[in-house]
């Protein structure tokens, strides 16, 4: 194992692919900064990038984007209490009060520092987990394979906030959309409207549309007035010893927390950190000091997230079977790439796989040292107006979509999947599940039809198969305890209204 | 605006959201229906697809229940018509001229148009900044990537 990571270590200290982390992780705390452009979107309109450089580079950069972001997002939620990414909102609980109080350069700092604790953690647990669950997932056949995506998109819409069954039929959706072009096994053309099409539907028409055009139509035409931005004094960013005494234990929970839930198919950082803030309240013994700047609930959910956004690699490098939509992404950038993901992968390319686990430990170093050091340029990034912001989104996306095929169709997609994803978030519904099903929706089909072949059409080996068999028992309780809590809360309120 | 007493919306509007859905569904039924299906074990290309559709199906009507039984909902966001159309108009405008004057005239159109979305903008303002944000555009694609895509017209 150490030697494994010594080798990625060595792969990702060579300059030029250093030079890569740094630009990943760089770009992905600064969008963090930026409100209104989440990783999602960042890594979609970097995904053309990407075929010019190779599996490993991008594998690296992009996923730097992804951590990053999550350091990125508490400084706009400590500084302006505008959460950066979905997972920085509890961050503005404590950071917020924190900043108003003059006390903003603290917590930035405490932020970066359980960041920190939290992202290596989240390593450590990685580089432990990454052989064992390779070789379980070596022994995993079609109908393993099957279950587990099932089971992924299941708890992606069932846990997490938001309707559940709306959440699903966006993941099924998203599974609709991916069977647009040729099927895989017969050739046979589905959904085939235009002969464009006959490739199916492109991930970065999909993502781009999705995530960036329609949030820019959303905010556009909106007037905004750029926050004030709460000064910073360096001199009072270092803790005193008995507040630094305080942050030990919550960083240790929130980092259990994170990678416990980054771990877990269809669960990543946004719930980690929401778990981590209850529990923090819960266990403390002064539980009315949180929401008044208490540094305990600032440290819990910051090291928790950034452990889940390790740890979600987890699954996505050794099964191959992505988390949450950002994954998704990553890992249809490694099969734009040609590069098969699962268990093989760690066989077949090693430098590769532990290039990027390694690349996660450095990552994390680099981002604690420009995280305070920048902060004047952080700041400075907060007072740019969206109005300034989107034409600029608006070319990179268009020139990205392009480029990638030399498509004009795509181009057009891409603001027809825009508008789409604008009325969906109009009717309530999320577009995050349709990246989700649509990444998952083919290797679903796939594998369910080969065990269907392999076993004759025989259901009951889901649940002879013992690891099959854990999956299904996964999936059902997830899905009882979820119709059982929505029945209460319903009850609740009808009791509340009659 | 916020404040005012909450008026059930009618039920059409309650149900179109789900409604909305379930025609998709309909759609993929429709569509997928004379792919061939094949059997369990031997599936054919039109079997998930016809799976797929009914469960959307599905899913849209017990969308469509939910809603109308709800007591309350929150209402769906007003639309953004002017974000919309300048929006759209910007990539299309994009998309049907790239091919023909080249990468560095489509950027200027798309960023000057995309700007008319913002109540505040003004002539001269967008006349500078997307001369600006085409300038960086130029740099970063054509000079620092190296696209494979004529900067100007062929």
């Amino acid at each position: 194992m150490i030697d494994q990571f010594l080798l990625g270590l060595g792969v990702v200290l060579q300059p030029h692919i250093l030079m890569y982390a740094f630009i990943g992780v760089f770009i992905g705390q600064l969008i963090g900064v930026l409100p209104g452009i989440g990783a999602i979107t960042a890594i979609s309109l970097l995904l053309p990038v990407t075929f010019y450089l190779d599996a490993t580079t991008s594998m690296i950069m992009l996923a730097g984007i992804y951590y990053g972001s999550q350091y990125g997002g508490s400084i706009a939620s400590i500084l302006l209490n505008l959460p950066g990414t979905p997972s920085s909102v509890v961050t503005c609980l404590e950071g917020y009060p924190l900043s108003k109080s003059n006390r903003g350069g603290l917590a930035l700092f405490v932020a970066a520092l359980s960041s920190f604790a939290g992202g290596m953690v989240g390593v450590a647990i990685l580089v432990l987990a990454a052989i064992p669950m390779t070789i379980i997932a070596l022994r995993f056949g079609a109908p393993e394979y099957a279950m587990l995506v099932i089971l992924g998109l299941l708890a992606a819409s069932l846990i997490g906030t938001g309707s559940q069954i709306r959440s699903f039929a966006m993941v099924v959706l998203g599974i609709a959309l991916g069977l647009v072009g040729a099927d895989q096994t017969t050739g046979y053309y589905r959904f085939v409207a235009i002969p464009e099409l006959a490739d199916g539907i492109s991930l970065v028409s999909l993502a781009m549309g999705l995530f960036g055009v329609s949030e820019i139509i959303r905010n556009a035409a909106v007037r905004s007035t750029p926050g004030r931005v709460m000064s910073i004094r360096m001199r009072d960013v270092i803790p005193t010893r008995a507040e630094a005494r305080t942050l030990g234990l919550p960083i240790l929970r929130g980092s259990s927390i994170g990678s416990f839930f980054g771990a877990l198919p269809g669960t990543g950082a946004a719930i980690a950190s929401f778990m981590a803030y209850a529990i923090e309240k819960r266990v403390s013994r002064t539980p009315e000091k949180f929401g008044t700047g208490h540094l305990p609930g600032l440290a819990g959910p910051e090291s928790a997230n950034n452990a889940a956004a390790q740890t979600g690699f987890i699954p996505t490098l050794t099964l191959g079977i992505p988390g949450d939509a950002v994954m998704a992404l990553i890992i249809g950038a490694l099969i734009l790439n040609g590069i098969i993901p699962g268990p093989r992968l760690m066989v077949d390319q090693p430098e590769l796989f532990w290039g990027v686990i390694a690349s996660f430990f450095v990552g994390n170093i680099i981002l604690l040292l420009i995280n305070i050091p920048l902060i004047r340029l952080w700041v400075l990034l907060l007072r740019i107006p969206y109005q300034k912001l989107y034409p600029v989104i608006i070319v990179m996306i268009c020139v990205g979509v392009y480029s990638h095929r030399t498509s004009v169709t795509d181009v057009v997609l891409t603001l027809a999947f825009g508008i789409l994803g604008y009325v969906m978030k109009n009717y309530r519904f999320e577009p995050a599940p349709v990246l989700l099903g649509f990444v998952l929706g083919p290797l679903l089909e796939d594998n369910f039809r080969r065990a269907m072949l392999i076993y004759r059409g025989d259901f009951t080996v889901f649940v002879t198969r013992p690891i099959s068999a854990i999956l299904v028992t996964c999936s059902v309780v997830l899905v009882v305890f979820a119709i059982r809590s929505s029945i209460k809360a319903r009850r609740k309120t009808a009791r509340v209204l009659s | 605006m916020q404040g005012v007493d909450q008026v059930q919306p009618s039920i059409a509007k309650r149900a179109s959201s789900g409604g909305v859905l379930l025609l998709i569904g309909l759609i993929i039924l429709v569509v997928a229906w004379n792919y061939p299906v094949g059997k369990l074990t031997q599936m054919g290309p039109g079997f998930i697809p016809r799976v797929v559709g009914f469960v959307i199906c599905a899913l849209a009507a017990a969308i469509i229940a939910i809603d109308l039984s709800a007591p309350s909902h929150a209402r769906g966001e007003k639309m953004h018509w002017r974000g919309l159309i300048f929006v759209s108009a910007a990539i299309l405008i994009f998309a049907s001229v790239v091919d023909r004057v080249g990468l560095v005239p489509s950027m200027f159109l798309a960023v000057a148009v995309s700007m008319l979305a913002d109540f505040d903008a003004r002539p001269l303002n967008i006349l500078v900044y997307a001369t600006l944000a085409t300038l960086g555009g130029w740099l970063l694609f054509v000079v620092a990537l190296e696209l494979p895509i004529p900067a100007f017209w062929r």
